[in-house]
């Protein structure tokens, strides 16, 4: 009897003892199969699409949310209509003949999370919205530029000016079931914009949730919030495949829950885990063993991955960025600044306007190891750019004349610059990077390594800063040589151009320089609508560009995604945000 | 006795108002650009970078914003914490108990472990269990935690499956957050268990054992040290030679006389390694992706968020008082000598 | 004190202690020689930074070429530990110097004078020890730039409380004894008193804890660079080499051990440093104390 309970008894316990211990994942089955987990290292900003202007917030919108018009899967030109019903262009009567006005009727029979229906005053309430509240550093100037033709709600003094609301009225207006856009003048990349930056929140949601009601005497209140104030920075109320469940930002996770009631099919994954692990290697454990069915990681970890049973690599996925590009600055502030040496010409120091030397800056642009950087940081993927406009753009111009690696070159030019008096007597000043950042690191090393080959007296020294110094420095003009990057807004070779190259630009006004002719043609293949037409003008633009030597363009970098076997129905489009990482996951599912 | 925790307490708002003035006054060296980089992360914001310092009032005079805080904070206000995304207070509340969780249930085997091999190791002094135990104590002590943390985890959970990082799994996220969850103590752990659910609390449990096991090891080492030193001035004393002298059992003397008194130290400083473990768990969380107040104190003085630095330093300030004073009374108790006089 | 024999013969007794002697001088002889064991590259203007072969990402395995084999980056990881065993010294003996020299000065005061200095110093220190340290050295570094100096600075700048603490206890205790009492029934003046009574009986158990945080010190800089403010990327520091383990700890997936070498060699160089440091402070502690013959 007694033994007869012992048995049972050890048995009972053994099996609680197994019950205990995780099997290890069989190779085949998904884990979990309902529920998708993604490991990011960011942090999310707000989940207010006017207020954000982050990657990794605008991935959760993306998947929340819906704006009138989405890119046709993996293209970053065509469009398809998602919360409008039709794509308006001028064959169709869509965008009247001079290009100013859109009309755009919106769908029927779509209905937000709480089941409320969605309509056109949703859309206008929420395109007005996103311009009017205007927070400082956010991303309202990418809809106002385009239909009010200025860039903010406030001006010098940081009053509201005086003609925003009539603007944004006659701007964006209602009739019917369409949604009526007038712009001040023809703005080519709109549609993308809207697809990139205009979802549709629910007004009545906001309204019962303390935020503005859509009229004059209130909006004031909202404009320039502060984060946390938004129903919509914790909440939300949209109309896309998924639901927030919950926003933790104890453990920096969201959660997102599938909506069964979606207008299209609805997604295949019931619930979406995007959680922030900033250790690589618990990332790749997490991975391993299935907890994770995708994860971040850069390139230089590319072969941690490789290799690891169940998990799948894709590779050589086109980015829209130019990333990283060396920038030089024309004359430099010299107030308090170590970076510039003795500041003269003794070899000791570099004057101020030093790099504002043609000859100079191509000396520098034959000394940098382009295919170097590529073989080796990036491991031989990716190509190397041809201009401020990426590959995957239109504009880019794949014959585009580039520099490379040439140190007879380079000493001929340096021998030139500023006379021949800089070869007798040399030079050294400070590059500074942003720590953490390998590729800029590795961009300032290489430069240096091969600029002081050249001559014993060219010194350069390179410096590691934290970012709050890096920015300081940056906006005070301070740094001679500074490595930065640009990631596109809206697939459109103008969000290129534009802050890279005109004089108003972010860039040049950082590097205070200025050329007329750049502007000139940054403006013209802005008004104007016809693609082949503009390519033209872009080739133009970046062959100016490459004499000039304003800037060095490095690569057009490719990206991998690191994914489990078992997940389907992933497809790239790099203007997704956080793609190839994150992304859309209403294609998505597990086998 | 009373008047002497009063006295000590009421050096707590001038410790904390120390603190806070020294950081202020270390923040008088970052230039409204520096301060607004909190706020500015992708190149392109860079062009609003003169209206975000407006907007946060980065350019008064360090001095005023130091008075606004306070005005601040005497209306119970702590302010917002960019990094955490949450008021500070709420920060607070949030990682506090996981770390103060973490670090008790290290701190209860690192006693139990370190005094036990400190007195065996005075006991046997010189002799093999004295040698191997000390040599791995140091081991430990050598280390860096994040690599042992790391090498922890490739063979427990890359290899072997067993525990996990993290704070609980996707299961037990869901289940503490529905309403009928009860947190009676900010302990996870026994929360689970007051609220019934067996399986909950071995996840949380689980998820633990890896940072506490990398806080024990590298902890052990200095408590051995004091209690093997400790013990061995006791046992060199008078009284024990006499003791000895007269045919007591070597264990006896051990367990009345020598033992009692060599802990003193060892109680008397256990709130300050309580305090010093709590200050040391910030790596360990970062490895092992533990919520708690270490990782979000870092993060937040890398990234310049002031609120967030103030909030984390005030609550350190804080301990550290609280811990002194836990100490003082513990070493009052434990040595009747202190407490007549002085 | 002792005799030189007696201490000669109190260490014989005593392996561990010859150990740590050895350990500490093994390493002090690899600094004092770094410019011929890893001679600088030509032109270089920093001998602590450590020559790169290439930018790519991997670290490379032990070899003909590079004995250590390589960090992440294509560091050289014998240069970057033969450097950095004086970047070890360097840290170590700074930061222990300056914070047993200003402990001392202010800790000896205050336990001396007593009276409101004691209160207003001892409370000082009080603020300083409540101050969490990491949080110190990371703003520190957010204003100044990763780079040593800005390390040895936070970490001095909240080491010193410790070491006052310490020796104001030791000087309220030794203030008492008997000789100071003498000293100053002849005539003796404060400072005569402070320097030559005090003073030298007073600080062995500052000395003691000096010599055993010399290991700390690294321990304390490795993290701070894992947080990535220690020394720039490339510096040969010890601490800062591990931290470019950092994402090769787990190995490729066909082999965990894959780049062991990342890992272990500044791992045991850390380790036996600190080992070094502890068994003489163990050393120091014994020859210091009457007790032990």
């Amino acid at each position: 009897m007694i033994t007869h309970n012992k048995s049972i008894d050890l048995i009972l316990v053994a099996v609680l003892a197994l019950g205990c211990l995780p099997f290890p994942a069989l190779a085949a089955a998904a884990k979990n199969p309902q529920t998708y987990t993604y490991l990011t290292i960011s942090d999310a900003d707000s989940l207010d699409p006017a207020y954000s202007y982050d990657t990794a917030s605008h991935m959760i919108i993306l998947n929340i949310y819906e704006p009138l018009f989405q890119f046709d899967k993996t293209s970053t030109e065509k469009l398809i209509p998602l919360i409008a019903a039709l794509v308006p262009s001028r064959e169709n009567g869509g965008i009247s003949p001079d290009g100013r006005t859109y009309t755009i009727p919106i769908r029927k029979g779509i209905k937000f999370h709480d089941g409320s229906p969605l309509t056109p005053e949703d859309v206008k309430w929420s395109i007005q919205r996103f311009i009017l509240i205007d927070r400082a550093a956010g991303p309202s100037s990418l809809l106002m530029e385009p239909l009010l033709g200025y860039a903010s709600t406030r001006g010098d003094d940081a009053k509201i000016l005086p003609t925003v609301w009539e603007d944004v009225n006659k701007a964006v207006s209602v009739q019917g079931d369409k949604l009526i856009l007038r712009l001040p003048r023809p703005y080519a990349p709109l549609l993308t914009i809207l697809a990139s930056w205009a979802p549709v929140l629910s007004k009545e949601w906001a309204m019962k949730n303390g935020d503005w009601d859509g009229t004059m005497l209130t909006w004031q209140k909202y404009n320039n919030p502060n984060k946390e104030t938004s129903p919509f920075f914790e909440r939300a109320m949209g109309s896309g495949p998924f639901k927030l469940d919950r926003w933790d930002r104890k453990t920096k996770e969201f959660i997102l829950t599938r909506n069964d009631q979606y207008w299209r099919e609805p997604a295949k994954i019931k619930n979406i885990v995007i959680k922030g692990v900033n250790e690589f290697g618990t990332r790749k454990l997490m991975l391993q063993a299935g907890d994770a069915d995708a994860i971040y990681a850069d390139r230089p970890l590319l072969t941690q991955l490789q290799g690891i049973p169940g998990v799948k690599i894709i590779d050589d996925l086109p980015t829209v960025e130019m990333n990283p590009v060396v920038f030089f600055t024309y004359k430099i502030n010299e107030v308090g600044n170590s970076f510039l040496g003795s500041g003269k010409l003794d070899g000791n120091g570099i004057p101020a306007d030093f790099f504002s030397d043609k000859d100079l800056r191509k000396a520098f642009a034959y000394s940098f190891d382009y295919k170097g950087f590529i073989s080796d940081v990036m491991r031989g993927k990716g190509t190397q750019a041809t201009g401020a406009i990426p590959k995957s753009l239109p504009g880019h111009n794949p014959k585009g004349k580039i520099y490379s690696l040439n140190k007879k070159k380079a000493e001929e030019y340096f021998r030139k610059a500023w006379g021949g008096k800089l070869w007798e007597q040399g030079f050294k000043f400070t590059i500074a990077f942003n720590s953490g950042n390998l590729p800029r690191q590795t961009v300032c090393q290489i430069l240096k390594r091969n600029i002081e080959g050249i001559n014993p007296k060219f010194k350069i020294d390179v410096r590691a800063v934290e970012w709050p110094t890096f920015l300081d420095a940056y906006k005070a003009s301070k740094l001679p040589i500074f490595v930065m990057g640009w990631n596109a807004d809206y697939p459109d070779p103008h969000n290129f151009a534009f802050p890279l190259l005109h004089s108003k630009g972010d860039y040049p006004m950082t590097q205070r320089f200025k050329n007329p002719e750049f502007d000139r043609l940054i403006e013209e293949a802005n008004a104007e609508t016809a693609i082949a037409k503009r390519k033209v003008i872009y080739a133009k633009l970046q062959d100016l560009a490459y004499e000039e030597a304003p800037q060095l363009y490095i690569i057009d970098a490719v990206r991998y995604r690191t994914q489990r076997e078992w997940v389907k129905g992933w497809y790239h489009n790099p203007i997704y945000p956080d793609s190839p990482y994150g992304g859309y996951f209403y294609s998505l599912s597990k086998e | 006795m009373l008047k002497f925790c009063l006295k000590r307490l009421a050096f707590l708002p001038f410790v904390m108002f120390g603190v806070t003035a020294l950081l202020f006054a270390c923040l008088q060296f970052l230039s409204p650009e520096m301060r607004a980089s909190l706020y500015i992360k992708d190149p392109r914001q860079l062009s609003q970078l003169d209206a975000v310092i407006e907007k946060y009032g980065l350019r008064k005079p360090v001095y005023i914003q130091y008075g606004l805080w306070l005005k601040q904070v005497a209306h119970g206000e702590l302010g917002y914490s960019e990094t955490a995304k949450m008021p500070v207070a709420l920060a607070v509340r949030a990682f506090f108990p996981a770390t103060f969780e973490l670090t008790l249930i290290a701190f209860i085997p690192i006693m139990v472990v370190g005094v036990y091999f400190g007195v065996l190791s005075a006991v046997y002094k010189d002799r093999f269990i004295d040698h191997v135990s000390r040599f791995v104590a140091i081991t430990g002590y050598s280390l860096p935690s994040f690599v042992l943390g790391l090498l922890l985890l490739m063979v427990f959970y890359g290899k072997l499956h067993w525990f996990p990082p993290g704070r609980y799994a996707l299961e037990t996220d869901m289940l503490v957050h529905l309403d009928s969850f009860r947190h009676y103590t900010g302990l996870l752990t026994l929360d689970c268990l007051l609220n019934g659910e067996a399986e909950a609390f071995v996840d949380v449990a689980k998820h633990m054992v890896l940072p506490a096991a990398t806080l024990l090891y590298i902890s052990v080492a200095l408590l051995l040290r004091i209690t093997r030193s400790s013990m061995l001035e006791e046992l060199s004393k008078d009284y024990v030679r006499t003791a000895r002298a007269k045919g007591l059992p070597e264990s006896v003397i051990i367990r009345k006389h020598a033992l009692a008194n060599a802990l003193i130290p060892v109680v008397t400083l256990s709130s300050l390694l309580f305090i010093g473990l709590l200050g040391g768990v910030v790596i360990t969380e970062t490895v092992f992706d533990f919520p708690g107040i270490g990782r979000w104190g870092v993060q937040a003085a890398q990234q310049l968020d002031i609120p967030g630095v103030l909030g984390s330093t005030l609550l350190a300030a804080f301990l550290f008082v609280l811990a002194n004073l836990a100490s003082d009374l513990l070493y009052a108790i434990v040595d009747p000598r202190i407490r007549v006089g002085n | 004190m002792k005799k030189l024999s007696d201490v000669y013969t109190l260490l014989k007794r005593r392996p561990m202690s010859l150990l740590g002697f050895g350990l500490i001088g093994f390493f002090l002889t690899v600094a004092l020689l770094a410019p011929v064991l890893a001679p600088p590259e030509a032109g270089s203007r920093d001998a602590y930074i450590i020559p790169q072969t290439g930018y790519s990402p991997d670290p490379v395995r032990p070899s003909k070429d590079h004995w250590f084999g390589t960090t992440e980056q294509q560091y050289d990881l014998y240069y970057g530990m033969v450097w950095g065993s004086r970047t070890a010294f360097s840290v170590a003996l700074q930061v222990v110097g300056f914070s047993v020299i200003v402990g001392i000065l202010l800790g000896g005061a205050a336990g001396y004078y007593g009276g409101w200095i004691d209160e207003l110093l001892m409370r000082f220190t009080d603020v300083i020890l409540a101050f969490p340290d990491i949080v110190l050295a990371v703003v520190i570094v957010a204003v100044r730039g990763p780079s040593l100096e800005n390390v040895m600075v936070a970490v001095t700048a909240v080491s010193w409380p410790s070491y006052a603490r310490l020796m104001r206890g030791d000087v309220l205790s030794v203030k008492e004894r008997d000789f100071v009492a003498a000293a100053r029934a002849i005539g003796a003046s404060d400072a005569r008193i402070l320097f030559r009574h005090i003073v030298p009986n007073s600080i062995y158990p500052v000395l003691v804890v000096a010599s055993l945080s010399m290991g700390r010190i690294v321990i304390t800089a490795a993290a701070l660079s894992f947080l990535g403010l220690g020394a720039p990327v490339g510096y040969a520091d010890w601490g800062q080499l591990i931290s470019l383990s950092r994402n090769w700890i787990l190995g490729s997936s066909g082999n965990p051990f894959e780049y062991w070498h990342t890992v272990f060699i500044p791992g045991i160089a850390i380790f036996l440093f600190v080992l070094g440091w502890n068994l003489l402070g163990d050393a120091v502690r014994d020859i210091l104390d009457p007790r032990q013959k």
